[in-house]
């Protein structure tokens, strides 16, 4: 049985709190899109007929003006494990391979995941972009968050006035939990009002 | 010389083949007469060993601003000189410019791009000089799409590696308050709207710095929070005279634009402000409400950071269960306040509400949905897949038809022309 790998707890105070993970999947020639998100690919092996799929296929749309053409298929509820994900893809391999084309299923690999928490303080968003300026973009007239880029990890951090924090660009889970718990002590230094 | 050739001087067939510093002439041998002169250049063949280059190819291209650049730069000029800005600021909005052009996909993006990226120039040179100029500004001149602009705007000031310094409020207020008409009697303003524009100024600007500390002004446009600000400023400095005009009517009449926004900052302004009266005791007594406190702006303003202070307990240092705890306290507290009957207040005397929570809006406002908890997932990956939940993935054949049928009537229906 698995179980949910979690941080493990560093010899400092570390934040306690754990960034859920939200998963969705794309395939080389199979794009399968969840409101919520982890990328993944897998290589079918053999040339599709996207529109031939789009039409016999239920929960599948086909989008021909997108550069990279592909089929959208939408997974409710979202997939909350990279097993999850790969169960997912096999099962499309499958429903492709009973359409009638040859479709093996290689290479799959995890291209994003995306995480979400709640640190449950509001942060000074204008105070942040002047202490970390070479990581943060903060325009408020574009965007209401904070765009971090983390270096180490190479994680995108999206911080809000909420105190809500989106992370995304993670290969592996580890990632995600990396950069929150980098992230964390930071932003309790924007804690205090004045 | 092969050929019938005759000199038109003296009518000799024997012309000569001679080469005057290398350019070749046909020469009448008898009386001197040059009746050709040949083409500086050599035969084809000859040319192959000369390695001639195509001006493309040579130094010369890259020396040279293309047109397209050239066209760019005269933009950012012209930008520069419509919104009235130093001499110095044309110079580094021209250097960014250029080397931003150095990058292949700036030189080869559409010109709505190029276009765009005059505007991302010449606002990263103002942000950089603490110029209050807003994206919006910009966006309105170029007539450009602030999402283009965004995206433009956020991929050079990565390639060009800058550092692009906040919009200063305080600048952007001085700056945007004294485009409002107001300081001189006009048609649309009378005398009773006409207002000094220091005391305008300095009003607006403590409203901001109030809005900014309560946590109105960070993650939101700061363009409609100075507009709301600006309003009050401006009632509050002749509320006999002004309380009856609307936000809508005031930007009218001031000949600024309304920002959407700003009817929902106004309002969350007004929410403080009655919070900070409720601290004072003799206009807890009046029992304001969001029309009448503007009388008492500049009271409220002046003693401002010590009515914070006693208006509003910290929101950060607080746990969300001692939130919810304390907040249905307060709201009980609060009812007794209201009711102002009750023997502890005869006692003590009138005392202040009790403190509200400081926090951004976002976070007072009720959850719009609950966030599923999800639950713990036993899923390996390898799981046995059966055919019958395939199949589920798959249309019927009728399912098919139907759809094709429903598709192609939509593509008529969007192919019939407009009835006249």
């Amino acid at each position: 049985p698995m179980t949910p790998i979690t941080p493990a707890t560093p010899a400092s105070e570390s934040s306690g709190i754990v960034p859920q993970l939200l998963y969705a999947f794309k395939s080389r020639k199979i794009w399968n899109k969840n409101s919520e998100n982890i990328v993944s690919t897998v290589n079918l092996g053999c040339k599709l007929d996207l529109k031939t799929i789009a039409l016999r296929a239920r929960n599948a749309e086909y989008n021909p003006k997108v550069r990279l053409a592909s089929i959208q298929i939408t997974c409710f509820p979202p997939l909350s494990s990279e097993e999850q994900s790969r169960l997912a893809a096999r099962k499309y391999a499958r429903v492709v391979q009973k359409l009638g084309f040859p479709a093996k299923f290689l290479d799959f690999k995890i291209q994003n995941m995306v995480g979400s928490c709640d640190v449950k303080f509001p942060i000074r968003l204008e105070g942040l972009v002047l202490t970390h300026q070479q990581f943060s973009s903060y325009e408020p007239e574009l965007f209401p968050g904070l765009i971090y880029r983390m270096i180490k990890p190479r994680i995108v951090l999206l911080i809000f006035v909420s105190g809500k924090v989106v992370l995304t660009g993670a290969k592996v889970r580890a990632e995600i939990y990396e950069a929150f718990e980098n992230i964390y002590p930071i932003l309790k230094g924007f804690r205090k009002t004045t | 010389m092969p050929g019938g050739g005759r000199c038109p001087d003296c009518g000799s067939t024997e012309l000569v083949e001679d080469s005057h510093y290398s350019q070749s002439q046909l020469v009448c041998s008898d009386c001197g007469c040059v009746v050709t002169e040949g083409v500086l250049t050599t035969t084809f063949t000859d040319e192959g060993n000369l390695r001639e280059v195509t001006y493309s190819r040579s130094t010369g291209e890259s020396e040279q601003v293309s047109r397209s650049q050239q066209r760019g730069l005269r933009r950012v000029r012209d930008l520069c000189r419509v919104l009235q800005l130093p001499p110095t600021f044309e110079d580094t909005a021209i250097a960014y410019y250029q080397q931003a052009y150095r990058h292949s996909g700036i030189r080869a993006a559409r010109l709505q791009k190029k276009e765009v990226l005059v505007g991302c120039c010449v606002l990263i040179t103002c942000r950089q000089h603490n110029w209050p100029l807003t994206m919006g500004t910009i966006c309105a001149l170029l007539y450009a799409d602030l999402d283009v602009f965004s995206g433009t705007y956020m991929q050079i000031v990565k390639l060009l590696g800058l550092d692009v310094p906040s919009l200063c409020l305080a600048d952007l207020v001085k700056t945007y308050c004294s485009s409002f008409k107001l300081f001189q009697v006009s048609a649309s303003v009378p005398a009773k709207y006409v207002e000094d524009k220091d005391k305008m100024l300095s009003r607006t600007l403590q409203l901001v710095e109030l809005a900014n500390e309560t946590w109105l002004v960070t993650g939101r446009h700061p363009l409609p929070v100075i507009t709301a600000a600006t309003f009050l400023a401006w009632q509050s400095l002749q509320p006999s005279d002004r309380l009856t005009c609307s936000l809508a009517r005031f930007c009218k009449l001031a000949n600024v634009d309304l920002p959407y926004p700003a009817a929902s900052r106004l309002q969350e302004l007004l929410a403080v402000l009655l919070r900070m009266a409720d601290q004072l005791a003799w206009l807890q007594v009046l029992k304001l409400d969001k029309r009448s406190v503007v009388k008492y702006i500049g009271d409220l303003l002046q003693h401002r950071h010590m009515l914070i202070r006693m208006a509003f307990r910290d929101g950060t240092a607080e746990t969300e269960e001692e939130k919810e705890q304390q907040g249905q306290g307060q709201e009980q507290n609060h009812g007794e306040e209201e009711v102002g009957d009750s023997s502890l207040d005869l006692r003590k005397g009138k005392r202040p509400a009790s403190p509200a929570l400081l926090l951004p809006p976002c976070m007072l406002k009720p959850p719009k949905r609950i966030c599923p908890v999800l639950p713990v997932s036993t899923v390996t990956g390898d799981e046995n897949i059966s055919d019958s939940e395939i199949e589920q993935y798959l249309r019927t054949p009728q399912e098919v038809r139907d759809f094709e049928r429903a598709q192609a009537a939509s593509q008529a229906s969007t192919s019939v022309p407009n009835p006249p």
